[in-house]
């Protein structure tokens, strides 16, 4: 079985078209023509007339649900996901950022995505590497079955054979190159503070111009804001215009925060994000 | 510009010893800010505290700062001192540099140089200190205890007695705890029901005591003065308003459940009161072994009443009341010595546990206080066993206190009720309470044997069917003893309750590695806990005998009282609010905050903090992303400029 994706854009276009006409939502976030075919855009739907810029595609690895944060709450908003941005939602559906009730999810089982830059698969590479939306109201196209299960911790085998210091070395020089732009933040649904505090002027928390110490200061801190919340879609990693495997990072949290606290961000709408909440069976090895 | 005054104690030779003072003050000298630095033996002394008032006004100082022991000891010392000096008492810093320095090493280098950085670090935040302003809420007058034991119902009379509400919580069906499982206390021997009973009494007839039996708290919300504490009421299925204590329907049924009261000895109805001088003496039933609960039909109790009492369709009801303060009381278990199998408990019938030898004595008890065997014999021979389990580094370290001194009360009991030989298998007599050794020298000369060598084993009789062989050194005359006996006592060891971990985290109280209680301070806040507002007493806090329990409980009153007689008080103006412009609504603030402070404003989009629940532990500006949470003298520029201060060295 492969993935039609053409399949999945015209099931795309009906859906936002009766869901706009029967005026269950305001808004789709959806894909819709970019560049070339390679570039699709992130795209928000309004109008019927909308509907026929939209596509669907294997480069289409937005996360969409980085602008559900932007609307005021109580908006009806209709939202394309793949599986791994489910998991975004579910995640700020647990942070009570959106209300479920809210929102109509289309889910799309997928795989075979690919980094446009590269035309590599992304799958478990960079993403989670799950197949299936774990939230959805209405599916796009059919389940994924027989796809092989591949954990999404795999890619850190080499990383996890450096030693403390050759991490630290690792990263100096990875996020020495880091040009300070922010497309890390911009693509990333979690990263929704307004300002971000590597923004603010009092205390200044870091040097905000590209330099060592500041680079440091922002990504340690955002890699420890997304601690227990990075439902690990790879955004950031390919957003950033320098290459900057990020994902890494996250990912390794993200493995330390499963064992630790036995669940995976954005998974379960009743579970609660994991480093803000106490439970008395919680494992204490986060205090060694 | 501020004009800081540092004032470096010696606590004697306690700081003194391991920093070097004079040097201290005159590095202090040095700092920015700094118009003046002194050292001196004993500054919360009355000298040393008008020298730091002297100063204030000499040299017009506005931020001190105390480089001394714990702030828990005398921050509230020093801020009354430039308070009465006319500054804002929030302008002092305490460093501590005895128990966080002084006392944590023996280099007089590395302790002077840690002293250095920390009173570095506390000049480069006094600076950016502000003022605040103390907020006063209204205290409510009730109290609340826990647990209806000696130390529960005795700090609830004192309390009613002052003319304070007392709500009294007990999760049993009845008052009176352990104590009114006994039939003797030692060292008195004085009857147990005498003593208790017209205390049970007291509390059920006393005007200001709200009793709630058959009770749980399940929800502690608010803080010192202000407790409001939800408390579920378990379905009893009997309408205690309409039952008038005939007991008729007790008679007739026919279901059977393990009597708590008698340790499991032997049976009760499903409907029941657990003794009879139980309080109130009215029955409830018990689902498990209810008939009608169980097969859907007998109802016989129902039949029976004339009030119309019984209700097969009672729930369990939530209600909320109000304190200002609350007495812990919730006693102590025994441990399960099943587990410890060389001593054949739950194996060999002849083995008791104390508390069911404590049912056996008692008139009210299943044998009708005639102590006799499982199969209805009179013992010969009885070893009483003491530290099972206690003093026991496998098992609890502590010692638990009690059990010599109920041992030897149970070999005198023997003595009198049967005629067989005693035998006490002990570590150590330990009897240092008034009357003990008086107690103890009584029952030697009662013809009680006395083995000082801790019981190894309980074996089986090879040659006396039924008997048991005690195994054991004595270690007097190095000799290994075994005597066979038929009937040994367990004297296991006490320890808390097993649902003791809920109430902990119910009021937030610490534990120690056993599970009981700690107090606040060892010696000097024995009854107060580190949560403000909540006392413990009894056996809850650790093993203790009646005397002591009792004591504790009178002390846990008084503290209560403290609270409680004030119409107003002072809260901790350093609490934290939102700045709501840079509030990203993620509601981690919400989540973390242990009093329930912070709420979500829907209609702004942005969390705010009630100040009136705040208590400035800080940690949901530790955990808000935007750092959009202000935490009053902690800011985050303070806590900043300090961390500059200290990383400097
Ligand atoms: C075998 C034996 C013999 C003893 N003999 C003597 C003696 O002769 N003389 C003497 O001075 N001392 C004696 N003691 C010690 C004595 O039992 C204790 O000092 C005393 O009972 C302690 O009282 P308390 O109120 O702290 O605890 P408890 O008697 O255990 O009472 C605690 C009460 O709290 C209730 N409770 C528990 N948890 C909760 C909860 N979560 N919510 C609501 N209620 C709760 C319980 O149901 C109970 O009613 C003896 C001890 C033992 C084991
Ligand atoms: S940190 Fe990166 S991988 Fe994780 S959720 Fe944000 S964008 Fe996705
Ligand atoms: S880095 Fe942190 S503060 Fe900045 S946007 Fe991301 S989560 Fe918010
Ligand atoms: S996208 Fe890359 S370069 Fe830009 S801020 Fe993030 S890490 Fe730095
Ligand atoms: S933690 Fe901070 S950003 Fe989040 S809701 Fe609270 S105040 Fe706002
Ligand atoms: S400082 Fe914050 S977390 Fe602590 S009590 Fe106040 S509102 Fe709650």
């Amino acid at each position: 079985m492969s993935i039609n994706f053409k399949q999945i854009e015209d099931k795309l276009k009906t859906e936002a078209r009766k869901l706009l006409e029967e005026g269950k939502v305001s808004i789709v976030l959806a894909y819709g023509k970019g560049y070339d075919e390679k570039k699709p855009m992130p795209y928000v739907v309004r109008k019927t007339s909308d509907i026929e810029n939209i596509v669907f595609n294997e480069y289409c690895t937005a996360n969409m649900a980085r602008y559900l944060v932007r609307y005021p709450r109580g908006t009806k908003i209709a939202i394309a996901v793949k599986p791994a941005d489910s998991r975004a939602v579910v995640q700020l559906i647990q942070e009570e950022k959106v209300k479920r009730e809210d929102l109509i999810v289309l889910g799309i089982p997928v795989y075979g995505m690919k980094n446009f830059k590269t035309g590599e698969t992304i799958d478990s590479k960079t993403t989670c590497g799950i197949y299936n939306p774990v939230l959805y109201d209405i599916l796009l196209g059919e389940e994924v079955h027989g796809q092989p299960v591949v954990s999404p911790y795999d890619v850190l085998v080499d990383y996890e054979k450096m030693d403390k210091d050759g991490r630290w070395t690792f990263w100096k020089k990875e996020l020495d190159r880091c040009i300070r732009c922010y497309a890390c933040r911009k693509a990333c649904p979690m990263c929704y503070c307004d300002p971000c505090f590597i923004d603010q002027n009092k205390p200044k928390w870091g040097e905000k111009s590209p330099e060592s110490q500041g680079n440091l200061m922002y990504h340690l801190t955002r890699f420890h804001h997304l601690a227990g919340r990075c439902i690990d879609c790879g955004e950031c990693s390919r957003a950033c215009p320098v290459d900057i495997p990020l994902y890494l990072f996250h990912k390794k949290v993200a493995k330390e925060c499963e064992e630790m606290f036995g669940q995976a961000a954005g998974m379960k709408i009743e579970d609660k994000p994991a480093l803000v909440n106490f439970r008395v069976e919680d494992s204490d090895k986060i205090l060694e | 510009m501020s004009r800081i005054g540092v004032f470096v104690c010696h606590c004697g030779l306690n700081i003194a010893k391991t920093i070097r003072v004079s040097e201290l003050a005159q590095f202090a000298s040095t700092l920015p800010d700094v118009v003046v630095a002194k050292d001196y033996k004993f500054m919360c002394s009355t000298p040393g505290q008008e020298m730091i008032a002297g100063d204030i006004k000499e040299h017009k100082l506005d931020r001190i700062i105390v480089a001394a022991c714990s702030p828990l000891m005398h921050e509230q010392t020093f801020r009354k001192v430039v308070e009465n000096a006319g500054l804002n008492k929030y302008l002092v810093t305490i460093v501590n540099i005895r128990e966080q320095v002084s006392w944590v090493t023996h280099d007089i280098e590395e302790g002077t140089s840690k002293a250095k950085a920390l009173l570095n670090g506390a000049v480069y935040r006094a600076r950016l200190l502000a003022p605040l302003t103390s907020r006063f809420i209204d205290v409510s007058p009730d109290v609340m205890v826990i647990g209806g034991g000696i130390a529960g119902i005795q700090a609830a009379l004192e309390l009613a007695n002052t003319g304070k509400k007392v709500y009294l919580v007990e999760k049993n069906s009845t008052i009176g705890g352990h104590m009114a499982q006994f039939d003797k206390t030692f060292p008195t021997l004085d009857c147990s029901a005498c003593i208790l009973t017209p205390k049970m009494d007291a509390v059920l007839q006393h005007k200001n005591i709200t009793l709630m039996t058959y009770c749980e708290v399940t929800e502690v919300k608010g803080y010192v003065g202000n407790f409001d504490i939800t408390v579920k009421q378990k379905a009893r299925y009997v309408d205690h308003d309409k039952c008038n204590a005939c007991l008729a329907c007790t008679e007739k049924c026919p279901g059977k459940g393990v009597s708590e009261w008698d340790e499991g000895l032997v049976k009760r109805k499903a409907i029941y009161i657990p003794f009879p001088q139980a309080v109130p003496q009215k029955p409830v039933i018990d689902r498990d072994a209810c008939t009608f609960f169980i097969k859907g039909k007998c109802r016989l109790c129902e039949k029976v009443c004339e009030q119309k009492a019984i209700d097969f369709e009672q729930q369990d009801t939530f209600s909320t009341v109000k304190v200002g303060a609350v007495i812990v009381a919730t006693g102590y278990d025994l441990m399960n010595t099943k587990p410890l199998v060389q001593y054949g408990y739950g194996k060999y019938p002849g083995v008791y546990s104390a508390l069911e030898v404590e049912r056996l004595f008692n008139s009210a008890g299943p044998t009708s206080g005639k102590v006799t065997l499982r199969d209805g014999k009179e013992p010969q021979a009885i070893a009483i066993l003491h530290c099972i389990g206690s003093r026991d580094k496998n098992n609890y370290e502590h010692c638990s206190r009690v059990c010599c001194m109920y041992s030897l009360k149970f070999a005198h009991l023997f003595k009198e009720k049967t005629s067989a030989d005693v035998y006490q298998f002990y570590i150590d007599m330990r009897a240092p309470g008034k009357g003990y050794e008086e107690f103890y020298n009584r029952i030697i000369e009662e013809d009680v044997k006395f083995i000082r060598g801790k019981g190894a084993r309980v074996a089986e009789s090879a040659d006396e069917p039924g008997r048991m062989i005690v195994e054991a050194e004595d270690t007097l005359t190095g000799k290994f003893i075994k005597l066979p006996v038929d009937m040994v006592v367990l004297s296991p060891a006490m320890i808390p309750r097993s649902d003791s971990k809920d109430i902990a985290r119910l009021f937030n109280l610490s534990t120690d590695k056993y599970g009981f209680f700690m107090e606040r301070h060892p010696k000097l806040a024995p009854l107060s806990t580190m949560s403000e507002g909540i006392f413990i007493a009894g056996v809850c806090q650790s093993p203790k005998d009646i005397p002591d329990t009792v004591a504790q409980a009178n002390g846990a009153a008084a503290e209560a009282l403290t609270i409680v007689v004030k119409d107003k008080m002072e809260l901790e103006a350093t609490t934290a609010m939102v700045n709501p412009a840079s509030c990203c609504a993620c509601q981690n603030c919400i989540r973390v905050c242990p009093y329930g402070a912070p709420f979500f404003n829907e209609q702004k989009g942005v969390s705010e903090i009630n100040e009136a629940l705040c208590k400035g532990c800080g940690l949901c500006a530790s955990v808000c992303p935007a750092s959009a949470i202000i935490a009053r003298h902690f800011t985050n520029d303070q806590v900043l400029a300090e961390i500059e201060g200290l990383m400097e060295f």
